[in-house]
């Protein structure tokens, strides 16, 4: 073993109260940094696949027209008023089948389905609610969401035999008390059509499970007397972080609005970003308040033993030894901490997921959410790293410092 | 006999200000290989800090020191330690044992820094050098395990261990009884005239100091005779 690492050691070993609180502190404070970024991530990361499952990738809209985006002041003059809202925009998709097959030229893109949208009136069991269908073809619409995945009664072959099936949001299926294989009635244009229910689903959102009906898209086209055209074109991509870029290179090729599901979901993203953020900083004041400790413990070390720090010096240790002596002391305790503070927070974290919570809202879970992320564990410790190599260098180069004729020079009679 | 050691008009001032002191003035001194030297003098006369100058644990404000022939006056902090490492020897009078390793380890902890020795043969060095001190059977004990005179006997079994040229003793046996202080002179008189090494020892005991070979009288920073 190496003599400095050795003598790092048996000092280190001589403070074991001191020694053990700082440990602990950087055992906390890095298992609960991870605890919490596994947390926060992990609920932002379930409500990313719940709004992706439910809206899609990107979603092509409006067609827009480009108006005059300026004119000249006066006649003649080379001098020109820039004009405001220069764009004119029709609201859907006029040829979606054209806009589907130029889509689907961008590698990006792994599927596109039409979607038309409307109001309409539910009647069923005596009751009347406000809802909004959607109109899908169910082949196309199951590569560019998860609705398959959130029938929780009923059944999605039972919607795709039946032409006048429907699939009923969970809030709105127990708000009229529709279960499957009941009928409905939707008034929208001043008739009715009847449905039956061939499933209930839930997606988590409230907004979306308390007034969305999936039905196929003739009978949407039938029911909102829309024959051609779509309201949206629903698009799912090999990579959803390159939603962005895909939509700014797509707008100006297809003259149509694209918007991602970043640009969408912007509000709630950046309320997960700012928790995430917030509560790195909180927890890292545990990493900090142990460097403190550390530094104290150290301090303590160093004053206890300065005759023996100039007895090593006088014996040919040099000042680098010296500071590598107290700085291998707080490098343990912090591989030491790191160590444990991993396996405390992967125990703790596999141990929320097991938690029981239910949360309905923006998305659907009965149990904690966790984001097992190796970051997490990386960035703790480099945290940890720079507030322990900070509290340690400092004493380290105090000790190294110390003059041997000086100390020797105090301890005699 | 050779001269291992030679200072040449060492001044050293201490303290700042109004209590800046004039401690060493223009110390001239020479020390030979094998034989026992003594500096003596009242408290305050500047033995201990001359003795701080010689181990290169201080630095003189003028004035040269010869360790085996070599200058020390240009000498950067590193190459001073890697001289104390190899020619020098400390034996204090608090023993400075470090208290979390056994006997046998103290002695090789110079040893180690030296690298000059495999791991064995520095085990066998250091349990020979216990037997010299007469404590080879308490070689496993941890340095505040063991009584006032045996501590200082470890203290000067380490100093040994790099087979330093020169072995320098501050007050070696201030801290201990009549018995232990005879005990641990004879020792290391016999070890220094037997291995051939320069002994200076700072005294302000007249009699030890009477039995050295050479003794260097100090007096308000002064070498006298």
């Amino acid at each position: 073993m190496n003599t400095n690492f050795q003598i790092a050691l048996r000092f280190l070993l001589s403070r074991k109260r001191a020694m053990l609180m700082s440990l602990g502190g950087i055992v906390f404070g890095v298992g609960f940094f991870i605890i919490t970024q596994a947390q926060t991530s992990g609920f932002e990361q379930f409500f990313i696949k719940t709004i992706l499952g439910v809206n899609g990738m990107a979603r092509i809209e409006d067609r827009f027209q480009s108006t005059m985006r300026s004119m000249q002041a006066e006649k003649g003059s080379n001098f020109r008023v820039s004009l405001e809202d220069s764009v004119k925009y029709i609201s859907g998709v006029e040829f979606p089948q054209q806009i589907m097959e130029a889509v689907h030229h961008f590698p990006d893109v792994t599927a596109a389905a039409p979607v038309i949208r409307g109001s309409a009136m539910l009647v069923a069991n005596f009751k009347e609610q406000d809802c909004k269908p959607y109109g899908i073809d169910s082949q196309q619409h199951f590569l560019v969401s998860d609705l398959d995945e959130q029938v929780i009664y009923g059944s999605i072959e039972a919607f795709q035999k039946n032409p006048y099936g429907v699939l009923v949001g969970e809030r709105l299926a127990r708000r009229m008390k529709l279960m499957p294989n009941d009928t409905l009635l939707l008034q929208a244009q001043g008739k009715s059509s009847r449905y039956r229910v061939a499933g209930v689903f839930e997606t988590g959102i409230e907004q979306v499970d308390k007034e969305r009906i999936y039905l196929h898209l003739s009978a949407a086209r039938t029911l909102l007397e829309r024959p051609t055209g779509a309201s949206f074109i629903q698009i799912n991509l090999n990579d959803p972080q390159k939603a962005p870029e895909f939509s700014a290179r797509l707008e100006p090729v297809i003259s149509h609005s694209v918007m991602s599901w970043q640009r969408r979901e912007k509000t709630w993203l950046q309320v997960f970003y700012v928790l995430r953020i917030s509560s790195a900083l909180t927890v890292s004041t545990i990493i900090l308040i142990s460097g403190l400790g550390m530094f104290n413990t150290l301090v303590m070390i160093i004053i206890d033993k300065t005759r023996e720090i100039a007895i090593l010096r006088s014996m040919g240790y040099t000042r680098s030894d010296i500071t590598q002596i107290f700085m291998l002391q707080g490098l343990m305790v912090l591989f030491a901490g790191i160590i444990l503070g991993w396996a405390f927070a992967a125990s703790t974290t596999y141990g929320l997921s097991k938690l029981p919570i239910r949360i309905r809202g923006i998305f659907a879970t009965d149990s904690f959410i966790v984001n097992w992320e190796l970051s997490h564990y990386l960035w703790a410790a480099a945290i940890a790293t720079v507030i322990v190599g900070i509290a340690a260098y400092f004493p380290a180069r105090r000790a190294a410092r110390l003059e041997p004729g000086d100390v020797i020079r105090g301890s005699s009679t | 006999m050779s001269i291992v050691l030679k200072t040449e008009n060492l001044n050293r001032f201490l303290g700042e200000g109004e209590n800046r002191v004039h401690a060493l003035r223009d110390v001239s001194l020479q020390a030979e290989a094998g034989k026992t030297h003594a500096i003596v003098g009242h408290s305050g006369s500047g033995k201990s800090t001359l003795l701080y100058l010689l181990g290169l644990l201080d630095r003189p404000d003028s004035g040269t020191i010869e360790i085996e022939g070599k200058a020390t006056a240009a000498l950067t902090d590193d190459q001073r330690t890697q001289m104390r490492s190899q020619s020098l020897g400390f034996v204090f009078q608090f023993h400075f044992l470090i208290k979390e390793f056994s006997a046998l380890e103290n002695i090789t902890i110079p040893m180690k820094k030296l690298g000059r020795w495999s791991e064995k043969e520095m085990r066998e060095r250091g349990m020979g050098l216990l037997q010299d001190v007469g404590l080879e059977d308490k070689a496993a004990r941890l340095g505040n395990h063991l009584s006032g005179g045996e501590q200082q006997r470890v203290a000067i079994a380490r100093a040994l261990a790099n087979d330093p040229a020169i072995l320098l003793a501050d007050e070696p046996t201030g801290n201990l009884d009549h018995k232990n202080a005879d005990r641990v002179f004879d020792l290391l008189s016999k070890i220094s005239h037997e291995r051939g090494n320069a002994f200076i020892m700072v005294s302000h005991n007249p009699e030890l100091a009477q039995r050295c070979d050479v003794v260097f009288p100090m007096e308000d920073g002064f070498l006298k005779g």
